[in-house]
Parts: structure tokens; sequence; C-alpha cells
């Protein structure tokens, strides 16, 4: 490793260095579509990957580029790309690598955004997904065809909370010729660092943890720089001469920066799902404070759960933390901090005793997301998921009483008291 | 583009356009552990402005294949031996480092082949601490990990980059390690082992530049302003406040100062 500041150190400064102009101490807001050219051979410079700088806001924007290399450094990658949405560099990722008739193998147990796009997005161009159990390692190895372009697995799954043995499928994935691509919304680089444990490419929700305010849509790819390109002849995107660009061989040119080189000079030149300069500077603002917030959740996540399995309206209670979740040992191993801040549990009295939860809780908000520094709390099965097919809500362990509770970082005692007499008010519906 | 030197299955970055033996030749020479990549901001910068570029990965660096090399005098006459198989007969050196060495050794025992020299980060000699080799030989992720922290100066330790979204540290981990085990500890090797900076640097006709940093921890700036010194040079750029990887930390500063040198050589 080199001698990097520490976590909490780059998420203050990373990627930022005042200005010799203004000396501006915060990240100023570039809120502007275009930048201005020195002169012809410059603006031809930039067109031609000559040089470093920025053209249009779709393709990099001096406020984008301070988040992306804060994010970039966090995560121990070699560059990153921030985009629109969490989803929106899943899809970026797949475009950079995958053509019509390639393969990916994935995990099933999935945020199930993330699912559609495999089961019904991509297999209407031609990229088939092959699902396997993320527990299965030799699944993943049995699924890895010689069209196979990528596999891709959430480290804490969504909602079910399974935990995917990065290492361990990483070497598979890696020994089979094919990078290892890890959404890490529910980690944050804080609980693991997927480029070090196995992983190429991470992809990021940054709505979540990493902002954890809540009141900016974004999302990132870190590029590990750890894959060799051009050990086979799968990846003709970034070992064939580039179709702009002078047809430049991004392989050959930029070596371990070959692929986030291609997420920015085609996904965000053609498709151009690029983030706002004011969300990336809301969500430094959040990354700032990242080490100190999951310090806090991880703590009150604790907390909860001491809480939950203790409580007469409880029936079931899932974690990676707690031993008797079925990849305890594997979070436990990966996350000795912990296993992120969101909790699956089974109220008693089903359905209608769910409902009677969520509507009386006063402190936590009944809202789709997670990650925020306020407690969140779902229904999954009549929200989130309520697009899955029945059988699918089964395979990814959803049941009607399933409440998903996102821990937040306010005073656990307030947390607590509104619990109670959120759970006091439906033992009455469910009973 | 990719072609036999020496017997050995050598790749040559030439900047993204087709080279051409009749056109002014620069040759960039990497520095120790590095690969063509280092040049990553010059390659194409040149090749764009009329010039042929040639930015080789020595055996067992990059995209080559062999053995490494051991001494400084092989890796000139390595470079020889390249320009002999593209039929260049003069060309312009860029050498970063140990690059620099190389480069200076070359034009000082083949004062014909070389037409201008630009050494970036370099000095008369670059020793090399026995911590440092005793990793390379044997630790060779930590050593690749110190040189990292070592070269850079406060952009690459800010993660801030002129390519937006780049980052210097994880790159040049990367880069470093995806060179053969054995390249860096041979390299360092020869450093040590070269001790005719001041005899070549006497010996050399054509016009030189030296461009070193304020901040550089690895040949610190008073061993590039005595380097130049004995060239007997007085085109000197100092980069402020920048480290030892300047051609990708500071490649704006850099290419300002090889351009109008190589267009005047």
């Amino acid at each position: 490793m080199t001698g990097d500041f520490k976590f909490d150190t780059l998420s203050l400064h990373a990627g930022f260095t005042p200005d010799a102009r203004h000396g501006s101490a915060a990240v100023p807001i570039h809120q502007t579509t275009s930048y201005a050219f020195q002169d012809t051979e410059h603006a031809a410079a930039l067109f031609n990957l000559e040089v470093g700088g920025h053209i249009y806001s779709r393709i990099s924007n001096p406020t984008v580029a301070v988040l992306e290399q804060r994010v970039a450094a966090l995560d121990g990658g070699i560059g990153a790309v921030a985009t629109s949405s969490g989803m929106a560099a899943l899809f970026l990722t797949v475009m950079a690598l995958c053509s019509a008739g390639d393969h990916i193998v994935s995990s099933s147990q999935m945020y199930g955004a993330n699912v559609n796009l495999f089961q019904h997005t991509l297999s209407r161009y031609g990229i088939t997904t092959t699902f396997v159990a993320p527990n299965d390692p030799q699944a993943f190895a049995d699924a890895i065809q010689p069209n196979t372009k990528m596999v891709f697995g959430e480290v804490i799954g969504n909602p079910g909370m399974d935990i995917l043995d990065v290492p361990a499928i990483g070497k598979i994935a890696n020994d089979a010729g094919v990078p290892l691509v890890i959404d890490a919304t529910f980690n944050t680089p804080y609980l693991l660092k997927p480029l070090h444990n196995g992983a190429n490419i991470v992809i990021h929700s940054l709505t979540k943890w990493m902002g954890g305010h809540g009141i900016a849509l974004g999302g990132a790819i870190v590029d590990g720089g750890n894959f060799d390109w051009g050990q086979n002849d799968r990846f003709p995107t970034l070992t064939s001469p580039h179709f702009g660009f002078q047809g430049v061989n991004l392989y050959e040119e930029y070596g371990p920066a070959a692929f986030i080189t291609r997420v920015r000079t085609e996904g965000m030149y053609n498709v151009g799902p690029c983030m706002s300069p004011t969300n990336a500077f809301h969500l430094i603002q959040g990354i700032e404070t990242l080490g100190l917030r999951m310090e806090r959740h991880m703590a009150n996540t604790a907390k909860m759960l001491d809480f939950l399995t203790n409580h007469e309206g409880i029936s079931w209670v899932k974690h990676p933390t707690l031993p008797d979740h079925p990849d305890h040992e594997v979070a436990k191993r990966l996350m000795p901090k912990g296993a992120g801040s969101v909790i699956a549990c089974g109220i008693k009295g089903g359905r209608d005793a769910g409902r009677a939860f969520i509507e009386n809780v006063q402190v936590a908000t009944h809202l789709a997301n997670v990650g925020d520094a306020k407690t969140l709390v779902i229904h999954p099965g009549s929200t989130t998921h309520s697009h899955i097919t029945p059988e699918a809500m089964v395979a990814a362990g959803l049941t009607d009483d399933l409440l998903r509770i996102s821990v937040g970082l306010e005073d656990f005692d307030d947390i607590k008291s509104d619990f109670k007499q959120a759970l006091r008010a439906a033992s009455k519906v469910g009973a | 583009m990719k072609l036999h030197v020496n017997g050995t299955e050598t790749f040559i970055s030439t900047g993204g356009r087709d080279f051409d033996a009749s056109a002014n030749t620069l040759i960039f020479i990497h520095g120790s552990g590095q690969s063509h990549l280092s040049f990553m901001l010059q390659g194409r910068f040149f090749a764009n402005r009329g010039w042929s570029v040639l930015a080789p990965d020595m055996p067992a660096h990059g995209l080559s294949s062999g053995t490494p090399l051991t001494s400084i005098a092989q890796m000139a006459d390595w470079h020889i031996a390249l320009m002999d198989e593209l039929g260049v007969k003069t060309a312009n050196i860029i050498g970063h480092s140990q690059g620099g060495l190389i480069a200076l050794d070359l034009a000082a025992r083949y004062p014909d082949r070389v037409t201008g020299l630009s050494l970036v980060a370099c000095a008369l000699a670059i020793p090399v601490n026995d911590a440092l080799l005793d990793m390379a030989k044997n630790r060779e992720p930590a050593a690749i990990g110190a040189m990292t922290d070592w070269g850079h100066g406060p952009d690459g330790h800010a993660h801030d980059h002129t390519m937006p979204g780049q980052n210097h540290l994880n790159y040049g981990v990367q880069m470093m390690s995806a060179n053969e085990t054995g390249a860096l500890y041979a390299d360092l090797q020869a450093c040590v082992d070269y001790t005719d900076g001041p005899t070549a640097a006497a010996q050399i006709k054509c016009p030189t530049q030296v461009i070193v940093a304020t901040r550089d921890k690895m040949t610190p700036i008073k061993f590039g302003l005595k380097l130049a010194d004995a060239l007997g040079t007085t085109d000197i750029t100092t980069i402020q406040n920048a480290g030892h990887m300047l051609p990708s930390e500071r490649p704006t500063e850099v290419n300002r100062a090889i351009r109008p040198f190589f267009a005047q050589v």
C-alpha cells in the first residue's frame, strides 16, 4: 500500500486542491454546461484525449471530478466516473463491457431494479444473465461461459442481507478471465473496500450512505485498474480501436485506466447520465462525514438488533451480524466493523400489523430509500418489490411480515421509544 | 505497435499515430518499474503535433515480453537496437528518472544517433537505499507502494488529477504491478550500479535540457541542478510544488518545456 492519508482524512480532502485564483476553501459548484477553450489547439487536444480538462459537463465537470476523485481515493481505485444515479452506474458498466450476444453471471439476491435491468432490459438487447445464489461460489464458477463478460453481486444483498464472499467470488471470476463487478452501496468503503478484496470494479448508489442526507441522487463507477483486459480476447471494447478519438486503443494507451476511460468516452458521450454539479457538491458534503456517520450507524444498528430480538412483537430478525444469519461468518470476516445498517425483521400479525407499524412511527420515516442519516422504514412486499413476481419474491426471501429498517443516526433512545409505541399500535391491529 | 527487439516481443506506444521513421522522432524512455504509461499524457500530445513518437516498454515491462535488462548500458544498447529495427537513424530522447540515466548513457556512447536530450526528474546518479532494494527483491508490492508514495508530490497525495476522476497513487501501483516480477529490482540495481553519469555528461555534445521538481524526493532538485551543470546546459525548467512523477502529475508544464526545446533542435 501507499503511504496514503487515512480514511477520514481522505473523506474530507481527497480530490480537491483550492484553486490558485480564488483559494476557495470549500469545493466550488461549477454550475456550467461548457468550458471556454484557450485556443483551437487546446480544444483539439481536449477532444483528442491528449490533455486533461473539461469540454462539456455531460462528459466531465470540475465539481463532479472532485467527487469522482474522492470516491476513487476512498475505494482504492485508479479512477471513477460519477453518474446521475446508481442504476446509471450499473448500466454504463455493463455497456462498457458487454455487447449483444454477451453474458453476465449475477447474484440472484439483489435490489429489484438491478434484477430487472439484467432480466428484462438487457435481455432485449441480446445480453443474457444467469442468476445464482450469492452464497454458492461453485454456482458462479459453473455459470461462467465463454461469452461471460462480468460477474456481478452486491456485498450486502438488498433486501435479504445475504453476504457475497467477495474474495472467493473474485478468485473464481478472475481465474476464468472475467472481472468481478461489485455493488458496494450497502457497505461503503468504510465497511469494506471490495477492490482490495478481489473485486475489479465497484459501483455505488451515492444517494444512500455515501451522501447520507437524502437530498441528492448520484452514482459512481470506480475502476480498480487491477484486471488485465488484454489477457484474452473477451473485451474488444477495451482492446480494439475505439470508434472515436482517432481509433485509440484504450488498453494500450491508458493501461489500468482502459475501462474507466471507456465509460467516460462512450457512456458519458453517447448516453450521458451525468451528475449535476450541485448534486456533486451535496454528495461531497455528505462524504466529508462518512466515517463518523458509519460509526454511529453501526452503533445504533447494534442497539436496534438488541431491541428487536428481545421484543415480543417481533417474530424474527435478520442481520448478518447476528449469529443465526447464514452468512454470519463471512460477514464477520469481511466486515469486522459491522455489516451495514439495514435490518430485516418480521412483525407478528403479518401484513396488517406491518402496515399499522409503518403508519404509526413518528421519528422514523416511511419511504423507499435506505442509508439516510434518518431512520427509515418500509414494507418491501408492497413497495420496492411490488413489481417482482410472487415466485421471485419468495426466491428473494420476501414475506408479508417483512419490515426493512434503515437505522439512522438519531439518539437511539428516541428511535426505541418510537418503535415501542408503533409496535404497541401494531399489536392491537394484528391481534 | 509490437515488434521484435533483440528477439523479444516489444510493445511501443506511438501516441495513437502510425509511426513514420522519416519524421522527427521523439523516444520516451521510462523509469524504474514503470512503462510507456508514465508518458500517457505526452505520447498523444506530441504524436498529434508532427513528431513520430516511440514510447517503448523495456523487456518485462508493460506489454513487452522477455526478461529484465540488468544494466544501464544494456538498456541504452537495447534502445539503439530498437531504433535500428525501425530504421530510425537519429532521434530526440526524453528520459524520466532511470530513463534519464539510460538517455545519458545512450547519448554519450552513440552521439551520432541523438539530436537532443531532455532529462526529466533525473540526476547524474540515482542511488537506491538498501531498504528499498531489499523490498524490491523480496517484497515487491511493498516496494511499489513505497515508490508510488515517495514518487508523487502534493497533487498525487491530494488525489487531484488533470484527467478528471483519475487517481495518481492507485494508478501508479497498478501500472507498476502489471510488470513482470523482478523487473523493478533489476531496474533499481541497474541504477545503483551506474556510476558513469559524470563521465557521460561531459561527453555529450547535443543540445540538452533538464526539468526538475521542487518536491522531488527521489531525485532531489539539487541533484537535478548538478546534472544540468555537468551537461553545461542553461535550459532548466523548475516545476514548483511537484514531485518526481512529473510527466503524469504535471503534464502541461512538462509538455510546455519539452515542445519548444525539441522544436528548435
